[in-house]
Parts: structure tokens; C-alpha cells; sequence
């Protein structure tokens, strides 16, 4: 009865669409992926600003758990809803934003066989999905009825339509390589040269669209403290101020599992021991993406003790006249590439 | 905007619906004591007003109920961070009432406390600039290296930030030679740290895009509203108080007063960076010729007893004659100017010969700085207006009084 039973869990747990959305790439590996993530952005930032950064909680371990401290203030303050606000779309909005900016998982595969929706396409399904989340930062912004929110979303409606395209036309321009839109192909094409080397220009594109996607510096436009207060959040309190917070860096944290798998090999270099399966398929893999996509997400951590914040004209300027034609410029590399591929 | 009606002293405006008006403070993260409305078009401010009094302290009325020697310890309360400078100004006119000189080495020793607090002022205003362009990285950094200045300020004075350092007639403390070699290493570390600054901070692509042709203030501008201090010479107009009218040991040495033509971010935020420069070079000179000998003038000397002489000699610490408690300036009108951090400070005393000034009257440089948050701000981004705000080195509490 018992082993019936853990076996019923068991299977319920590895069943890929389960083990993805709650596991790995998901929920648990995102919410340990913050931990660490926002406590080295801490820590780094703190190293090169003369400070010791979060010491206070568990100092011996350097407080790396600070997160939790934090998280538990959050969950325990008021959550206060002005009367001016329009209830129902700003309760939505940040719960929402951060349960779909996880919603891309669903199609990123981080093993060679076992992936929670065989699909043909999934890396078109996966870009897709991350276009989501600006939306309902837009709605948090429209519901505040706040002039700095408002500001916030327009700030943010106006980098949406600058840095999408450049995400996904760098993708498309390594697709073009692979010539598949299936990440396990991609990744599989990937055994010896990982797609950065084959196109550069199209991974330092997609890199600046992801800093831009995410509100890092020095494109933390839509959010910024001194001018516009906290942007599109900022009549949100508790909980949900919290889980605003980490929608951009949970959406940093997708964007570059999907980087690491396009540029950066995913999976590779694989390997296998021999008569575990699930080891040998399932974890190895899913550790050398994370790791990966985590050493990604730490460079782009550190910027922010490096820039000051960037204008929002200079950065679609920037974005524009000269990320723009990057990536068409690392499109006509790919495709050049795959070109001379067929013809020698 | 047109004014359409004004009823007993109130006046109301025309609504425009193309614009949207944005209360920008007094609760906004790098508003300051402050509230600046500014009428947006898009992004682009059509206008700004600064409205200013949020701190108001009735500082100026506040100290003819205290006696003279008292009021030293209220207006230090004008800019807490560059308080010697601020008492330095009273003292220099309550010395003009009361006709004293303070020697040599108390000169000397003020001088080397207004440097001090001129080199902290501008790194603090320096790191509130930083946070308001995003640079996290130059605010820490400001904020920690002023902790140097402040700390020698304390070495001198006993206290990190209101001093009351300055009496009529001298200095209340005097400083050993571990003191001035103290300061050697402190003006090294500093002088090492401003290429640090450039390079991370002013000289930041992302920082210097921000800064360059925002805010632009021209000469004839400057004049006209009547800018004073760095902001001044940052639009090409060299006046500094230190030349114009030497107070303390500013006639002993020798420095340049840095001015810079194109009077926008960049050039203000260079000047601060050429100015601590010139203080370093400053404080030098005076490490090397600060002469020996009392630091309170022989009137006052004379008045003490043995145990403050043994005090005196023991801890080189002024205990007050009694006379300072009720000092009584002959009647008649004073004025003590000091070139302050952010600019010129101006003390106007007038006496009637009682224990308590008859009247005080006191122009901050804030205060006469303000004015640019009117007019700098219009045509730029609200972006820029934090720019425009840090780079002018504005410090509420100051203007309010």
C-alpha cells in the first residue's frame, strides 16, 4: 500500500509536465535561482562599494539566505489597496505577471529526451510565451490610476516595442543556423561549435535585449527609483509588491535558459552513467542549463554596480539605430553562414 | 499658463488636458524636502515650479530670542554637512561687532575646517547625484570616502557634524602635529580617489550621456538669476568669495578658482571634482605653514581662570570665560560672507547692544540656487530632472532657513 503509494507520487512528480512547471527549469529552481541570484547582486555590488552587503541573517554563510528574510517580511506586511484603484486588474496584474513570466518553461526543454510537450517548434512557442509579461505590467500600471505608474507603463510599452524585435530576430537569427526551431535539434547541432561562436552578433544582441527585457541596468527605465518612484508598481505593498519584484528577474532567469540553450550549448558537453537513467538524462543535463543560465543572469546582475540609468529616448535610440541592425546584421550572418554551408 | 482669476491671494489656472501635471515630492524618493510641479507634455517638462519651505525652521527669527553665542550652535543647523563654514560666516560678523581678531593659527585652523567640510559637502552632494542617475556604485563610494573628511573633522573639532568649532576671537580646540599628518594621509587617499571617480563615475559612457547638455546654463543666465557658487563658475563666471574678500588664511596661499564655460551637468559636476582638487592643494599649503601660538584672541586669554588655563594646557581645549554667556555687542550692523560648499553664505547682524541680536538676516546659497529648478528643468525630460537637481548641489533645509 505505502510503495504503491510513493510510487503514485513518484510518478506524479517526474511526470514532465509536473517536474517542469514545479522542478526544474520551474518553480523551485527559479525561486533557488533568486535566492542566489539577488543575493550575489548583493554581495558583488557590495564588494566593489566598499560594503559587506546582507550580513545581518545568517552570517555565517554570508547572509545568502536574506531572501527568505525578506520574502517573510513581505508575506507578513498589510497589504494596503488604495480606494482609488480599480481592484480586481491591480490584484491580477503582479500575480499574474509572475506566474506567466514562468509560463515559457512549459516549452524549453533541459534534457534530450524527456521534455514536457514534444513540439516541433518550441522555441517559437517559448519566445512567444516571454512577450507575455510586459503586458500585465501595463495592466498593474493602467489600474494604479497613479501618474508615476502611468509614466512607468508608458516607459515600459515604449521598451517593449524596441527590444522584442531585436530577441527575436537574434533568435531567429541562430535558428537560421540550426535550421530548426526545436530546441533539441538546436541543442544537438550544438555537440562541437556551441552558436555563439557560429553567430556572435546575433548572442550579444539578444544578450542587450534581454538587459532591456528585464529592466537591468543601464536600461532600468520603466522601474526607475529616482524619477518615476518604482514605475508601474508603485502603489503595491506586501505580497504583492514582492512578487513584482521578482518577475523581472524570473523572466531574466528564462530569458537566459533560453540563451544558454540557442548560444550557449544547453545540455552539452552531455554525457551519460551508465544504469541511471534519470541521472544520466535528467539531472546532469537540467544542472549544466541552470548553471549556465545562472552564470548568464550573474553578468547581467553585475552591471548593475557598473552603469548609471540611461534616458528612455537614449536607450530606444540605442535600441533602434543600433541594436536593431545588429541583429538583422547577425540575421544576414546566419543566414550567409548556412548559405556557404550549403554551397561547400 | 494663463491665470484666469484671483480671489484673496488665491489664483486658479486653466485646466490644459494635453498635459499631464506631476507633484514631483515631497514624498518622492530624490525629491528632497521639497516639491517641484512640473507640467509634462509627453515626456518633455513645459514647466516647473519649485516649491520650496517644507523645512522651514523661523531660523532667522528663532535667534533673536538666544543670545549671541548661542545662535552659533542654531545656524550650524543650516546645512548640517558643511557646518563650519556656516558658523564660520556668523562668528566672522559677530567679530566685526564685537572687534576682535582672532589669531594667527585660530585663522589657520578655520580655514583648514572650512576645507574639510568644502571637500565632504561635495562628495555628498556628489553621491546624492550619483543615486539620482542610477549609479548605486558612485553613491557608495562618495558616501564612503566622506566619511574620511567627516571623521577628520572630528579629529579637530570633537564632533562629526555640528562642530561649533569657530568663537568670536578663535577656535575652541587647537590640533597636534599627529592631527596634520592625519590629514596628509587622508588628502593622499582622497587624491587617489578622484581618478577612481572618473573613471567609474564621470567618465561612465552611460553617466557622461546623461550629463552632457542637460541643464544648460549660460553665463548671462547665471548672472541674471543671481546663481552663486559652483554653479556659477560652472557657466564660466569666476567669482569666489576666498578671492574676493580673503577671510581666514586664505590670503597665506595660493589656489586657482576653477570655471568651466559650457555651465551644463557634465561641466558643474567637473567643477566640484577641480574644486576638491584645489582644496587638496589648499589644505597642503597650510599643513606646511600653520604657525604656532594661541588660538583665542589675548582679550579673551586673559579673562581665564587657572583651571581653565590647566584645562588649557592639559587637553589644548577652550573652556568659555564666562564673558561668552552674555556677550553684548555695542550697537551697530555687521555682515560676515563665506564661500560655503555650495556657494556664498551671507550673514547680515544688527545689534542694539543687548544680550540678543536685534535682528539676523541670513542668504543661503541654496536658496539663491533654487531659482534653477524653475528654469533649467524646462525643454529637458523628466528624466533629466533629477540630473538637473543633483547637479546643482540644492540642499533644502539650507534654502528653507
Amino acid at each position: 500500500m505505502l510503495d504503491s503509494f510513493i510510487l503514485f507520487i513518484k510518478n506524479i512528480i517526474l511526470w514532465p509536465p509536473v517536474f517542469y512547471l514545479l522542478i526544474a527549469p520551474g518553480l523551485v529552481t527559479i525561486l533557488i535561482s533568486l535566492l542566489l541570484l539577488i543575493w550575489a547582486e548583493r554581495k558583488i555590488a557590495g564588494r566593489i562599494q566598499m560594503r559587506y552587503g546582507p550580513l545581518e541573517i545568517s552570517p555565517k554563510i554570508g547572509g545568502a539566505i536574506q531572501l527568505v528574510a525578506d520574502l517573510t517580511r513581505y508575506m507578513l506586511q498589510e497589504i494596503i489597496i488604495p480606494r482609488t484603484v480599480d481592484t480586481l486588474p491591480y490584484l491580477i496584474a503582479p500575480i499574474a505577471g509572475f506566474i506567466i513570466s514562468l509560463l515559457p518553461v512549459a516549452a524549453i526543454p533541459i534534457s534530450p529526451i524527456y521534455f514536457p510537450s514534444p513540439m516541433t517548434n518550441s522555441i517559437i512557442v517559448a519566445l512567444a510565451l516571454t512577450t507575455l509579461p510586459p503586458i500585465l505590467n501595463i495592466l498593474a500600471a493602467w489600474a494604479s490610476n497613479n501618474k508615476f505608474s502611468l509614466i512607468g507603463g508608458a516607459r515600459e510599452s515604449f521598451l517593449i516595442a524596441a527590444y522584442e524585435l531585436i530577441v527575436i530576430l537574434s533568435a531567429i537569427g541562430a535558428m537560421v543556423i540550426y535550421g530548426t526551431s526545436d530546441f533539441t535539434e538546436a541543442v544537438s547541432l550544438q555537440k562541437n561549435l556551441w552558436g555563439i561562436i557560429l553567430n556572435p552578433i546575433s548572442a550579444i544582441a539578444f544578450y542587450v535585449a534581454v538587459l532591456m527585457a528585464t529592466g537591468r541596468f543601464p536600461f532600468e527605465i520603466a522601474e526607475a527609483e529616482a524619477e518615476i518612484v518604482m514605475g508601474a508598481y508603485t502603489e503595491y505593498s506586501g505580497l504583492l509588491y514582492g512578487l513584482s519584484m521578482g518577475i523581472s528577474y524570473t523572466r531574466m532567469f528564462v530569458y537566459n535558459v533560453i540563451f544558454s540553450l540557442l548560444f550557449l550549448g544547453g545540455w552539452q558537453p552531455f554525457f551519460t552513467i551508465g544504469g541511471h537513467i534519470f541521472i544520466s538524462y535528467v539531472l546532469i543535463p537540467a544542472t549544466v542549463v541552470i548553471l549556465k543560465a545562472l552564470i548568464v543572469s550573474l553578468t547581467m546582475v553585475f552591471t548593475r554596480a557598473i552603469y548609471g540609468r540611461l534616458r528612455i529616448d537614449q536607450a530606444l535610440g540605442g535600441a533602434w539605430k543600433f541594436w536593431f541592425l545588429v541583429a538583422i546584421v547577425g540575421l544576414i550572418w546566419g543566414s550567409a553562414l548556412t548559405y556557404l554551408q550549403q554551397v561547400i | 499658463m494663463e491665470q484666469i482669476n484671483n480671489v484673496g491671494g488665491f489664483s486658479a489656472k486653466k485646466v490644459d488636458d494635453k498635459t499631464l501635471i506631476l507633484f514631483f515630492g515631497p514624498q518622492h524618493p530624490s525629491s528632497g524636502h521639497m516639491r517641484i510641479i512640473v507640467k509634462l507634455d509627453g515626456d518633455i517638462i513645459v514647466e516647473s515650479d519649485p516649491d520650496i519651505g517644507y523645512v522651514h525652521r523661523t531660523m532667522e527669527k528663532l535667534s533673536e530670542t538666544k543670545e549671541w553665542i548661542k545662535n552659533s550652535v542654531l545656524f550650524e543647523r543650516l546645512a548640517i554637512l558643511d557646518a563650519g563654514n556656516v558658523t564660520q560666516a556668523y562668528i566672522i560678523a559677530l567679530e566685526k561687532l564685537l572687534n576682535v581678531e582672532p589669531p594667527p593659527r585660530a585663522l589657520y585652523l578655520r580655514t583648514i575646517l572650512s576645507e574639510i567640510n568644502r571637500i565632504s559637502s561635495h562628495l555628498y552632494g556628489m553621491g546624492i547625484f550619483a543615486i539620482m542617475i542610477g549609479s548605486s556604485t558612485g553613491y557608495m563610494w562618495f558616501f564612503g570616502d566622506r566619511e574620511i573628511m567627516v571623521q577628520l573633522a572630528e579629529r579637530i573639532t570633537g564632533s562629526r557634524l555640528t562642530h561649533t568649532y569657530h568663537i568670536p576671537g578663535g577656535v575652541r580646540r587647537d590640533v597636534s602635529n599627529a592631527f596634520l599628518e592625519e590629514l596628509e594621509k587622508g588628502l593622499n587617499y582622497i587624491e587617489r580617489r578622484l581618478k577612481d571617480y572618473e573613471v567609474m563615475f564621470v567618465n561612465n559612457p552611460i553617466i557622461r550621456s546623461r550629463l552632457e547638455n542637460v541643464g544648460v546654463l549660460s553665463r548671462e543666465r547665471a548672472i541674471e538669476l543671481g546663481v552663486t557658487g559652483p554653479n556659477l563658475r560652472a557657466s564660466g563666471v569666476s567669482y569666489d568669495v576666498r578671492v574676493e574678500e580673503p577671510y581666514g588664511a586664505y590670503q597665506f596661499v595660493d589656489f586657482e578658482v576653477p570655471v568651466y564655460k559650457e555651465g551644463d551637468a557634465l561641466a558643474r559636476t567637473f567643477q566640484r571634482f577641480d574644486e576638491i582638487r584645489q582644496s587638496i592643494s589648499i589644505l597642503r599649503q597650510l599643513i606646511k605653514s600653520i604657525p604656532e601660538g594661541p588660538v583665542l584672541n589675548e582679550k579673551y586669554l586673559k579673562l581665564f581662570t587657572k583651571k581653565m588655563k590647566d584645562i588649557w594646557d592639559a587637553e589644548k581645549r577652550v573652556k568659555f570665560p564666562s564673558i561668552f554667556a552674555n556677550l553684548r555687542p555695542p550697537a551697530g550692523k555687521a555682515y560676515g560672507r563665506v564661500e560655503e560648499g555650495r556657494g556664498e553664505i551671507f550673514f547680515y547682524l544688527e545689534s542694539s547692544g543687548e544680550a540678543k541680536p536685534y535682528r539676523v538676516r541670513v542668504v543661503t546659497p541654496s536658496f539663491r540656487n533654487s531659482i534653477l529648478l524653475k528654469y533649467l528643468p524646462v525643454g529637458e525630460r523628466l528624466a533629466d530632472l533629477p540630473a538637473i537637481y543633483g547637479s546643482i548641489d540644492y540642499f533644502p533645509p539650507e534654502a528653507d532657513r
